[in-house]
């Protein structure tokens, strides 16, 4: 009973709207036959992202993308954690600070790391002055550079929150154990590889699939920062599905590029329910 | 519990400062220079300050971008929690193949990227006629964030013990009446946390609103900032300014949640 609401919203607005991405995804549907009958074409959609080489290289994008993302929010999120276990008031503002820039939209962040990254902005101006570079570095007008400087900004924006949900695991250990590893003479970095990181090892899970989709679905800083360009080189997969869709009104060739996204997703979530099933079987 | 910073945690915390507190200050700084100061970089800390940018996004257009913005926002929290409130509280209370089966649901939801669920809403909202409407973002909004937050919600219910919903009951309270005034009150942590977590995602959400408005003059805050960091020739300050007025209730709804928050968040992942 206290399911029903729910069972109707997300029926009509959620699974409803899926089955007719995956009908749009095999049938042509363009502007103009938005709201007619589609003709039924297939795999033809699929078939065609790969053939006009937009689906095959978006997807190891995607990939490279995903992988910047959460190599960096997972190590730094980590590192911050254990730097931000640390009692005091510069520790507890910095938090402060972190989930602060956390919880602001993501067109506020991408709108001012697009400024710093400018030709003429702040990392440029250092670049340029300290004498490292002899001309500003295209952090967001280079093919290679473009995907790079997103994906770090991306994560840039997941570290509060892998940060704050490492340092809750951290915070869980008894403060003992660390008194008796430092009366056994064990080093920093010793306390580290042996106390900290296992036992946060069923956090790490969890948040790894986490960022993991996070970093998949991403695709607000993209909007706001490159657009997709230069030319395709920041086209990830759930960006291409927008674009062909939104942009060239193709909605059938969005829908599938969307669809395979939604794959993707599928697999991810499978992990995640598993990782999450044994850990309530533990606790 | 008590620890030293060494000196490398320190080289930490330096350096995630400056990564988190120089955009913030370079938001603040931009925002109120003259176009001409932007980039000169003898002028970084040392320039007139001037109001221009806000003076000019100061308009009505922007009053009205603000009342879309905190209607499409509440509108959004109130239906999600109205939705996910009953529907976490029955998922922690009962088990089964179901309750599983809708668990795993809601996770595939949750992960849903955004840009495959909005060409078919808007194929579907242009069937309704629902297109150039704010029910058409705040129910777009609504169905995105609910699977979110009712899986947020529910260890909270969970950890309302059975018992005193058992003494409740013998007391002669229904189901309902113990719900409302037994349960609800004492998981009131977890709905203010998730409320504001709601509020906030739905407040930054621009992709349907960029989408189902057909006309920019609509647009909340966020689609605006969208459209104009995208276009060609920003006006930097200008920007800036419209990103710090977008980010003041941030400010605000942060500041007064923001101990909930820190300790609400980590609830789903870990135990």
């Amino acid at each position: 009973m206290f399911l029903l609401p729910a069972a109707v919203f997300l029926g009509l607005f959620s699974l409803y709207p899926l089955v007719q991405l995956v009908r749009m995804a095999v049938s042509q549907v363009t502007a103009a036959t938005l709201n007619a009958d589609w003709v039924l074409t297939g795999l033809d959609n699929v078939r065609r992202g790969f053939e006009t080489g937009q689906t095959g290289p978006a997807i190891s994008r995607t990939l490279v993308f995903v992988v910047v993302v959460t190599v960096l929010g997972m190590l730094v999120g980590f590192g911050a954690a254990i730097a931000l276990r640390t009692t005091g008031r510069w520790s507890a503002w910095l938090l402060a600070l972190m989930v602060f820039v956390w919880a602001l939209p993501p067109v506020v962040n991408g709108s001012v790391w697009k400024f710093l990254l400018n030709d003429a902005g702040l990392l440029n101006t250092v670049l340029l002055s300290t004498g490292l570079r002899d001309t500003p570095v295209p952090f967001l007008y280079d093919q290679h550079w473009a995907l790079f400087s997103v994906a770090f900004v991306n994560a840039f924006a997941v570290i509060p929150f892998n940060t704050l949900v490492f340092r809750a695991a951290l915070m869980t250990i008894d403060p003992e154990v660390f008194e008796a590893a430092q009366l056994d003479g064990a080093s920093k970095w010793q306390q580290i590889r042996h106390i900290m990181v296992p036992s946060v090892r069923p956090t790490t899970l969890v948040l790894l699939i986490l960022t993991l989709v996070y970093g998949f679905r991403s695709f607000d800083f993209i909007y706001v920062m490159t657009y997709g360009g230069p030319g395709t080189a920041t086209n990830t997969l759930p960006f291409l599905g927008y674009l062909q869709a939104f942009v060239r009104y193709d909605y059938g060739l969005g829908a599938a590029t969307s669809a395979l996204a939604v794959v993707g997703v599928l697999v991810l979530a499978v992990v995640y329910a598993r990782s999450i099933k044994r850990e309530e079987a533990d606790g | 519990m008590s620890v030293k910073a060494g000196p490398l945690a320190v080289a930490a915390k330096v350096l995630l400062t400056g990564m988190y507190g120089v955009p913030i200050l370079w938001i603040l700084l931009t925002s109120v220079k003259s176009s001409d100061d932007v980039f000169d970089p003898g002028r970084t800390f040392l320039f007139r300050p001037v109001t221009t940018a806000y003076v000019e996004a100061l308009d009505g257009d922007l009053l009205r971008a603000l009342l879309q913005s905190v209607t499409i926002a509440t509108c959004a929290t109130a239906l999600v929690l109205v939705i996910a409130i009953p529907a976490a509280y029955g998922l922690a209370r009962t088990r089964g193949w179901l309750p599983t089966a809708a668990l795993g649901l809601l996770i595939v939801l949750q992960m849903m990227p955004q840009t495959a669920t909005v060409i078919p809403l808007f194929q579907a909202f242009s069937g309704w006629r629902l297109l150039d409407t704010t029910a058409a973002v705040v129910l777009a909004d609504a169905a995105l964030l609910t699977p979110f937050a009712t899986l947020l919600l529910r260890p909270f219910f969970r950890a309302v013990p059975p018992q005193i919903e058992e003494a409740s009951s013998i007391d002669g309270a229904g189901v309902l009446r113990t719900f409302w005034s037994v349960v609800l009150p004492v998981a009131r942590n977890g709905v203010a946390t998730v409320g504001t977590l709601t509020f906030l995602l739905a407040w930054g959400e621009f992709l349907y609103a960029v989408n189902f408005y057909l006309t920019p003059g609509q647009y909340p805050l966020s689609a605006l900032l969208a459209q104009q960091v995208s276009a060609f020739g920003i006006n930097w300050p200008g920007l800036m300014a419209l990103a710090v007025l977008t980010s003041i209730p941030i400010l605000v709804v942060f500041s007064s949640t923001y101990r909930l928050l820190r300790d609400g968040l980590t609830v789903g992942a870990v135990k």
